[in-house]
């Protein structure tokens, strides 16, 4: 049995002001290798993040299971970490505080706790921030410190919802080459939601394909590329194909959308 | 010698005006406060108005001298203090953990938010009648009626604060493991520190108001007697300086919970 095991699960979300819900994912079967990288890609409103949540036990699923281990999710457990989509940093604390925050929280005892935090503050790079607050950070700065506060707490399963999404192209590749590089050390699990698909292949060993109404898995394509991965591969011959193919599986969701530019 | 002094203005100039700019809003105040006491000096000194019954600086100053000197002020101005400060704590004792634990325990919340509510909007004075009869016209009374002049300022403010606590941060501390604990103290206590010091400076100014309040009702002493006393005597001077001192007792504490507010408005959010 894999890590991870997720089988047949749909999540449902109440309806705004009333009691009706609907199903926001429905009958997702996916099974993830310790150790390995999973991508996640989808039109906005699939699901991904929904998805993300349930494997953090952060909300429930109506059906199927969702096993981590041998183990069933139903809450937040220290194998798992997570980086969020949107701004969920404490703003009365500094960046050097958010990242502490996490290991607060673990019940980190250990001597090394705010050396620890001080390495994973200058490991994305904001080593000279470490007093800053977020207000007084860019929106990809916020980003990095998030992401140092869920890999600080040494998580195995790593659950990332568009980490990169406020950065640029530039600071996004080397984040991009540090994550695989600290993958890649410490053999953790990543499942990795991206709207970048050239992303997604540079950096998954399956890209996963989800599509809406209600939210599923469309294809997962694997990749097939060595690794390190380097930029030298964003042109070659095997990279193109599957830029191909997996614009072709986002285009055929994207229809839906193409109908409202018609109104328009 | 033209050319000199001409020279010598100019570099008094830019050491002038970085000072100028700088007290630039201190400046203005105290120059609309004194443009405001000539006005009134000058219109009791010409009778536009009669200044045995508006006052007039000159003589509140005398009489200020006089009150500092042999009216016993600092006695007073004590037992106002303390029955205004009693009775504030208290408020803060009560006001802020209970706000907090309505804020997260729904029952608690459900259960006491009928009674407190038809006592919020009851006029609070109105209840000073009931709280002499209950205590006496000693200091106990004031206290009470300071404590319900400021509560309820805090506990609103301080429950909305925790309502109020952004759920994104929330989530955020759940996905790493936090108890209930860790995000009471963690999440919503930091969280709703700006909207605790706002019911303070409301509590602030209900609380001296309803002390001076119940002073002037009933007492035997304390500024608000004074002020009573003063002005049943037509001594309109004398009642403008313990008015006054009340005035500058108020804006002073204001002042102070106005630097907190802007100290942790350091990290509130950019929104
Ligand atoms: N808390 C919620 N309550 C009700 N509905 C929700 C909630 N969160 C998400 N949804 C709905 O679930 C669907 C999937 O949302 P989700 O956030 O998972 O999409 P996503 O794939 O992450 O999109 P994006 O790429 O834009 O982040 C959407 O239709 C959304 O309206
Ligand atoms: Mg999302």
């Amino acid at each position: 049995m894999a890590q991870i095991e997720i089988r047949d699960v749909s999540v449902d979300y109440k309806r705004p002001n009333s009691e009706e819900t609907f199903t926001a994912v429905d009958g997702i079967n996916l099974s993830i290798e310790k150790g390995s990288f999973v991508t996640i890609v989808g039109s906005s409103g699939c699901g991904k993040s929904t998805l993300l949540l349930a494997l953090a036990g952060l909300i429930p699923y109506a059906k199927g299971a969702i096993t981590v281990d041998g183990k069933t999710v139903t809450a937040p457990g220290p194998d798992r970490a997570m980086v969020f989509q949107d701004a969920s940093l404490l703003p009365w604390r500094s960046v050097h505080g958010n990242v502490r925050f996490g290991l607060e929280l673990r019940r980190w005892r250990r001597d090394d706790l705010d050396q620890r935090v001080t390495r994973f503050v200058h490991m994305v790079g904001l080593g000279s921030f470490a007093d800053y607050h977020p207000h007084q950070l860019s929106g990809g700065m916020r980003q990095r410190v998030n992401i140092a506060r869920a890999l600080a707490v040494d998580p195995d399963v790593l659950l990332m919802d568009e980490p990169f999404g406020a950065l640029d192209a530039q600071t996004r590749e080397v984040m991009g080459d540090e994550l695989l590089r600290i993958w890649e050390r410490d053999k953790k699990t990543a499942i990795f939601v991206t709207h970048a698909i050239d992303e997604a292949i540079f950096l998954g060993d399956r890209v996963v394909v989800m599509g809406k109404n209600p939210g599923h898995i469309r294809e997962i394509v694997e990749i097939d590329l060595p690794r390190p991965r380097t930029s030298a591969m964003l042109d070659s011959p095997a990279f193109i194909a599957y830029r191909q193919k997996l614009r072709d599986y986002i285009a055929a969701d994207m229809a839906s959308l193409q109908m409202v530019k018609d109104v328009a | 010698m033209a050319l000199a002094a001409r020279t010598a203005a100019r570099s008094a100039w830019p050491s002038l005006a970085p000072f100028l700019e700088r007290h630039y809003t201190t400046g203005v105040s105290i120059l609309s406060v004194l443009v405001f006491l000539v006005l009134w000096e000058t219109a009791a000194d010409q009778r536009w108005m009669n200044p045995r019954l508006t006052g007039q600086p000159t003589l509140i100053w005398q009489a200020a001298l006089e009150v500092f000197r042999n009216d016993r002020f600092f006695y007073h101005a004590w037992i106002s203090f303390a029955e205004f400060g009693i009775g504030f704590v208290l408020a803060l004792i009560v006001g802020v953990p209970l706000g907090l634990i309505m804020g997260t325990h729904k029952t608690t919340r459900l259960f006491l938010e009928p009674p407190l509510m038809a006592l919020y909007t009851a006029p609070r004075l109105a209840l000073l009648p009931i709280l002499i009869v209950w205590l006496g016209i000693g200091i106990a009374s004031k206290i009470a009626v300071v404590f319900l002049g400021a509560v309820f300022p805090i506990l609103v403010n301080t429950l909305a604060g925790v309502r109020n606590a952004d759920n994104r941060l929330v989530q955020a501390a759940r996905a790493f493991g936090a108890t209930q604990l860790d995000i009471f103290v963690k999440i919503l206590v930091p969280g709703s520190l700006p909207a605790i010091l706002m019911g303070v400076r409301l509590g602030i100014g209900r609380g001296v108001l309803s002390v001076i309040v119940g002073e002037m009702f009933v007492s035997q002493a304390g500024i608000g007697y004074q002020i009573m006393s003063y002005g049943q005597g037509m001594q309109i001077n004398k009642m403008l300086v313990y008015a006054l001192s009340i005035s500058l007792f108020s804006y002073g504490l204001i002042l102070s919970v106005q630097w907190l507010e802007s100290r942790i408005r350091d990290w509130k959010p950019v929104s």
